[in-house]
């Protein structure tokens, strides 16, 4: 194995180790919040759309240092007021942190579609059966929104898996630990490696061909709600 | 002792108020009007899907909603089985998961009992494996009966359970529930906009008319306009219930009480059973003298009871004899005066064989 391609490779790993950690992060709350913005109705409730919509708008440098100055020494979630270092800034930790909240908003909306789609009077039947609101969620709703929250994870994969801005701002750029196939490609293009870009280039094509022909096929087969 | 089921409230819907203020004790009670009338929305703030705006909702003393006191029950604790018009069953589920969905309230012995019960009362014994995506009409709606029994619940709430299926369908439905009725005694509300639907399975029917009850009483006397109701569909049925009698070729005999009896189609009804039969009112002729030489087998002596005109057409109701449900027939206004008919005048209802529609056949010990 020559050294570009221990290059792209180790680039290759960091970025599927990074996406796979923020779509775990993002999974749970992006689903509540899917959950939450498609059957609950509550004052404020279209601000809480926007603040979740904001990381699809905003330049992903200005979420990357949000983040940044979060878990910074003197941040509110720093080393001062939680009393040890979270060990975020310069790490594959933080590349995570930043893409997951680049991911955030597309997971939420896409796990939002998917309860939608599961009408709210099948809810009500498995109610008036006796079934329990946890039993209803459990025995019904999840598994008529699977395909689509399926779909959920994998866009949110696939929203981390490019993610550049904010992840070079929050981890900089170190290889083998924090250096992303986006990032690599950066500064390949910086340092005129035409070459080893179009390598990875294509790299990245095959991974983002793969991931979203999935969640075509996902929410292709989503059952049809009643 | 208070009412099994006791409603009195109101319910903002798109256009106006749905007003109800009744109390009953009937088996069976029909919610008939128009669509558009409320009916739909009282059977969901009685599933408590939707919010009466203020009232009351009561089920065998038990409240289930109260405005003035803050109850309103979550559905799950109201012990209300409902199959609406849509079904809503659980595709991703086979018959049998869709059954057992509502065992939950059920327990242990009980709950078994009462799904193989359901099971089988509704002949679903054979579909139980299968997914409900691969059912037809009938059996989707069967499905969905037994899955309301399944929760064992102490009212039963229907739907326009015959509205979705065609013809030929709602007549092989139609015994189904009927014997849901009889086996498992549980109260039910049913909604109509079909007078022989609530005819047949109903004891006392409440005829709303944009939110507000307009008329109450046995099927009979309501949907025939004899006291007095509105129209309120285009086709008059009479519903006719008995016990079978002998059975010799193609006809039988249909035992109504108080000696009067009934030639009607013999297939599916055997000796000594139950059936119901429907008759539409303008099937019926009127004699005023016994006629002679005829080829329809049924000569029925009748006392007329009312005749009611409305819109350019005359129902006349007339007594069979007591414990009988009276029959309805249309005529036009012109043979009402060539004949002279009036209230008390003796006549005889002529019915031919082939009018009567056998609706359900029930064993012996049915009670309907």
């Amino acid at each position: 194995m020559d050294g570009d391609t221990a290059y792209a490779l180790s680039a290759l790993a960091v970025s599927l180790r990074v996406a796979l950690g923020a779509t775990a992060l993002v999974l749970l709350p992006g689903v509540a919040l899917g959950r939450l913005l498609a059957r609950s109705d509550f004052p404020g409730k279209s601000a809480v759309e926007t603040f979740v919509a904001l990381p699809l708008v905003l330049p992903p440098t200005a979420v990357g240092y949000l983040v940044l100055r979060l878990f910074a020494r003197d941040g509110p979630l720093g080393q001062r007021v939680l009393g040890f270092d979270p060990d975020v800034i310069l790490t594959w930790r933080g590349a995570v942190i930043a893409s997951a909240a680049m991911a955030l908003p597309l997971v939420a909306r896409t796990a939002r579609v998917a309860f939608e789609g599961v009408p709210a009077r099948l809810e009500l039947m498995g109610r008036s059966l006796g079934l329990s609101r946890a039993q209803v969620l459990r025995r019904i709703t999840l598994p008529l929104a699977r395909g689509g929250l399926a779909a959920a994870a994998l866009l949110g994969f696939g929203r981390a898996l490019g993610e550049f801005g904010a992840t070079v701002v929050v981890a900089g750029s170190i290889p083998g630990r924090t250096q992303t196939l986006s990032i690599a490609i950066f500064e390949d293009i910086q340092l005129g490696r035409g070459g080893r870009a179009l390598a990875m280039i294509g790299l990245s094509t095959l991974l983002a061909f793969a991931t979203v022909w999935s969640v075509e096929a996902l929410l292709r087969s989503r059952r049809p709600a009643a | 002792m208070s009412a099994r089921l006791e409603l009195r409230l109101r319910v903002r819907l798109a256009g106006f108020e749905l007003e109800l203020d009744l109390a009953s004790d009937a088996d069976a009670l029909g919610l008939f009007g128009p669509s558009g009338a409320g009916k739909t929305s009282a059977l969901e703030v009685v599933a408590g899907w939707r919010r009466p705006s203020e009232g009351i909702v009561r089920l065998s003393g038990r409240t289930l909603f109260d405005s003035s006191r803050g109850i309103d029950l979550a559905p799950e604790r109201r012990g209300v089985g409902y199959v609406p018009q849509d079904l809503l069953l659980f595709e991703h589920w086979s018959v049998r998961e869709n059954i057992a969905a509502g065992g939950a309230r059920a327990s242990g012995a009980a709950r078994g009992g009462i799904l193989e019960r359901a099971a089988r009362v509704l002949e679903l014994d054979p579909l139980l494996e299968r997914s409900v995506a691969t059912l037809s009409g009938g059996e989707r709606q069967r499905v969905a009966l037994a899955r309301a029994l399944g929760s064992g619940p102490d009212l039963l709430l229907l739907d326009e359970p015959l509205g979705s299926l065609d013809l030929p369908l709602r007549r092989r439905i139609l015994p189904y529930i009927l014997r849901v009725r009889e086996e498992f005694g549980t109260p039910m509300v049913l909604v109509s906009h079909d007078p022989l639907e609530v005819g047949v399975l109903c004891d006392v029917v409440c005829v709303l008319r944009e939110g507000r009850q307009v008329a109450r009483g046995r099927p009979a006397e309501v949907l025939a306009g004899a006291e007095g109701a509105p129209a309120v569909g285009a086709e008059v049925e009479n519903v006719l219930r008995g016990r079978v009698g002998a059975v010799r070729g193609a006809s039988a005999t249909l035992e109504l009480g108080a000696g009067v009896k009934l030639e009607v189609p013999a297939p599916g009804l055997e000796p000594g059973g139950r059936a119901v039969v429907a008759l539409r009112a303008d099937d019926v002729l009127v004699a005023t003298r016994r006629p002679e030489g005829l080829s329809a087998r049924n000569v029925l002596p009748a006392r007329v009871r009312d005749i009611v005109q409305r819109e350019g057409r005359v129902l006349m109701t007339a007594e069979l004899g007591p414990g009988v449900d009276p029959i309805s027939v249309e005529l036009t206004p012109e043979s009402t005066r060539e004949l002279g008919l009036e209230t008390a005048r003796q006549v005889f209802l002529i019915v031919k064989t082939r009018s009567c529609r056998v609706m359900a056949a029930l064993p012996p010990s049915a009670t309907l």
